[in-house]
């Protein structure tokens, strides 16, 4: 039993919680929502984003300066997970990662369909993922979503989104293909940790069928909020836990059974608040948000419960991201006018 | 594998008289005992140290002010094999 065929789990676990003592908390976003973006991009060079506030700082001004500045420390953060990690733990940390993969093909995709400017899209990508910026580069430069989709011919997702390509070309519409990527990524995260006796792996892959669960169910809420006739399967994720598609979509056009049908599940109990807030108001978007502090806080108890685990590490990376898109979130929002006020209600803070 | 060391010990030793050589060995026998049971508590210690110091290591990698506690966590186990070495003083 080596540790580079199991993975150095206690080294990597402890790198992690030390980093994410060093997160930014309540206090800290209290006070980003009274700062100016100046202000917010001064802070960050004194603390762990130094190096990337300093890096871009002569180039960009401003909430783009905190944007590069956020995207680069997320993916240099996760290149050290990698780099730290040996055996099966950098396994399961780069399928992990591939959720920046799925992301970036999306954001990329989207942006070939609205004709968007290259260097509009190039803002958006996170480079965390497997891929390379060359190749991410070459993705930004395709013509037309056909070549997007030749492109990634040989990829993960280049099987599913041939398929989606002649679904996209019958309708048009963009739902397909963006659910192939997202079915594909969880595919291949589940498809690895199906036959395990391991108990930590075990939980891990409950965590994973949680995260698809709330996926479904937020996809789901978001289409019935819109009021649009798309049929559930369309972009139901298999491998949740607790709601067949069956399930949803029965209770999917009335708000309350929907409502009703998260309180009988499991989740029910953790999730009590983040329903009382769904009843009390219309907001999609404060419900989404308690839904996202929920699964951090499931994660985070998975990792108190199996510390030499992936599950550390997972908690860190939602932890991470669920910061990167605060503060984006407080820069835009002040960009934007908003007062101190609205944008504390755009924050997830668990 | 004590009876091996039994063996030799009783083969390699000169016998004066009978009954002294039989005295030899089983004064020897608890001694060399004893010295594995050291030898395997400094093993087992040594395999709790292999986790607690990556642990430590990653740590002070983040922050150096871990260095004390980490230190102090990782040679803990170490008392093991102290205690095991009072074994050495009893036979």
């Amino acid at each position: 039993m080596s540790s580079s065929e199991t993975g150095n789990y206690e080294y990597v676990s402890a790198r992690v919680r030390s980093r994410r003592a060093y997160l930014y908390g309540d206090e800290e976003y209290r006070r980003f929502v009274r700062m100016g973006p100046g202000e917010i991009s001064r802070y960050m060079e004194e603390t762990t984003y130094a190096q990337e506030v300093n890096e871009f700082g002569a180039r960009y001004k401003g909430v783009d300066l905190i944007e590069y500045a956020l995207n680069h420390n997320l993916a240099s953060q996760f290149e050290d997970l990698l780099r730290w990690s040996e055996g099966e733990l950098y396994e399961h940390i780069s399928r992990y990662l591939k959720k920046f993969d799925a992301w970036n093909v999306k954001t990329i995709l989207r942006g070939i369909y609205a004709k968007e400017d290259i260097e509009r899209i190039r803002d958006d990508l996170i480079p965390a993922g497997e891929f390379k910026s060359a190749f991410l580069e070459q993705l930004i430069g395709s013509s037309d979503i056909e070549e997007f989709v030749n492109l990634l011919e040989g990829t993960m997702f280049g099987e599913v989104l041939s398929k989606g390509f002649r679904e996209y070309e019958d309708t048009g519409l963009l739902v397909p293909l963006e659910n192939a990527i997202d079915r594909c990524y969880y595919q291949q995260l589940l498809r690895k940790t199906e036959v395990v006796e391991d108990p930590s792996l075990v939980l891990y892959t409950d965590f994973l069928r949680a995260e698809i669960d709330f996926k479904n169910i937020m996809n789901a809420l978001r289409i019935a909020h819109s009021g649009s006739e798309i049929p559930i399967t369309e972009y139901y994720i298999q491998g949740g836990k607790q709601f067949t598609a069956a399930k949803l979509s029965s209770s999917m056009k009335n708000l309350d059974e929907m409502i009703s049908m998260i309180r009988e599940s499991t989740y029910g109990e953790q999730l009590s608040g983040a329903i009382e807030k769904l009843e009390g108001a219309d907001s999609l978007i404060s419900f989404e948000h308690e839904l996202e502090a929920v699964l951090l806080e499931y994660c985070d108890r998975l990792s108190h419960v199996y510390p030499l685990s992936i599950c550390p590490v997972i908690a860190f990376v939602l932890s991470k991201e669920k910061e990167i898109e605060n503060v984006r979130a407080i820069a835009r929002g002040k960009e934007a006018g908003l007062s101190p006020e609205e944008i504390e209600k755009q924050l997830v803070i668990s | 594998m004590l009876e091996t060391i039994f063996d030799l010990l009783a083969n390699n030793a000169v016998p004066l008289q009978e009954h002294v050589s039989t005295d030899v060995v089983h004064g020897s026998l608890p001694k060399a005992a004893a010295a594995l049971g050291v030898g395997l508590a400094a093993l087992g210690a040594g395999i709790a140290e292999r986790g607690i110091g990556a642990a430590a290591v990653g740590a002070i990698a983040e922050d150096r002010e871990f260095f004390g506690i980490g230190l102090v966590m990782t040679v803990l186990p170490e008392t093991l094999v102290i205690l095991a070495l009072v074994v050495i003083f009893l036979v």
